[in-house]
């Protein structure tokens, strides 16, 4: 029968490996502890904070607030529509139920249309693929800017939506 | 240990040692874009990918300053060693799942995409680097002596 035994030395590797990684992880924790907690308690992770807008700003400076995962779909029941930011090919792979697609970069062009759609008093959640995307917050400003009064993001987006096993749909609605 | 030889580990070390620094450091500066980038697999619940995005870089970062300070090399390339191959397994999954991502080895948010497989064999040889400069090293350093790993 051979001997499973290891070696002194190669017991030591893996013992100096096994705190190589408690270390590391350590280290990477104590930086990150904040991101790691709300990431779990289902807060906002946020690479660049969304700001809250003031009323007596100028509309230029105006900024789309954050929204919660929990607060959702309370809103959406009192009347308020998602929008999803992502390009129409992850919109058709898939998105939160209900929501309509305005992909940033066709934010421009497909304006009027929207506009002829949603009036501009309608509370708008705007998302795309959340950790730290840009899509939602730029969409929201454009949004801001050019009318619309309630705009809101949504920074989870739908990875968070989709983990926490909540509705969603595929294709065009 | 010849001439040829300790240029070749050296070499090899230094090599893994940059590499894996810049890895370590580029994701670190942006965890939540990194983990973005761990959300493309598609493996972990949403939450996790955070919990990955805020311990990895930091265990990439530190075998590569161990690697680049020629101390506790062997245990460092075997974290490497077994890192690297989760990745490929974790980039076989994404190329078999279809899926059109960038791998998520270095800069999070880098306009030109490395495709999964691209980065397989990137990882393919980078393991093969790491196997000689644990052999190498073993040719320095005898296991008998056990002189720094």
């Amino acid at each position: 029968m051979s001997d499973l035994s290891l070696s002194p030395t190669l017991k030591r590797i893996l013992l100096e490996a096994c705190i190589l990684v408690t270390v590391a992880f350590a280290v990477g924790l104590s930086i990150n502890y904040q991101m790691v907690l709300n990431a779990f308690s289902g807060k906002t992770v946020s690479a660049a904070p969304v700001q809250k807008t003031t009323q007596t700003k100028v509309v230029e400076e105006l900024l789309p607030n954050p929204v919660e995962i929990g607060e959702i779909d309370e809103m959406v029941a009192e009347g308020a529509m998602l929008i999803d930011a992502r390009n129409i090919a992850d919109y058709k792979a898939g998105h939160i139920k209900g929501a309509i697609s305005l992909p940033i970069g066709e934010a421009e062009t497909k304006l009027e249309s929207f506009r002829q759609q949603v009036p501009k008093e309608q509370t708008l959640i705007l998302y795309c693929n959340g950790f730290g995307c840009h899509d939602s917050f730029d969409l929201g400003v454009f949004l801001l800017k050019v009318g619309y009064q309630d705009v809101l993001v949504y920074e989870g987006g739908f990875p968070e939506w989709r983990d926490q096993g909540r509705a969603i749909e595929e294709g065009l609605q | 240990m010849s001439k040829p030889t300790t240029v070749l580990y050296h070499l090899s070390r230094l090599i893994l040692a940059v590499v894996f620094i810049y890895a370590g450091y580029i994701k670190a500066a942006d965890p939540v874009a990194f983990a973005g980038q761990v959300a493309n697999y598609q493996i972990l619940p949403y939450a996790w990918n955070f919990l990955v995005a805020a311990t990895l870089p930091y265990l990439e970062l530190f075998s590569g300053v161990l690697l680049l300070l020629n101390q506790r090399v062997r245990p460092a390339v075997l974290v490497l060693f077994v890192l690297n191959l989760i990745f490929m397994v974790l980039l076989s999954y994404a190329a078999a799942k279809g899926l059109d991502i960038d791998c998520g080895c270095f800069k999070p948010d880098a306009e030109s995409k490395t495709s999964p497989m691209q980065a397989f064999w990137r990882d393919a040889g980078l393991l093969l680097l790491m196997i000689s400069t644990w052999m190498l090293r073993n040719r320095q350093a005898p296991p008998e002596e056990g002189l720094d790993g």
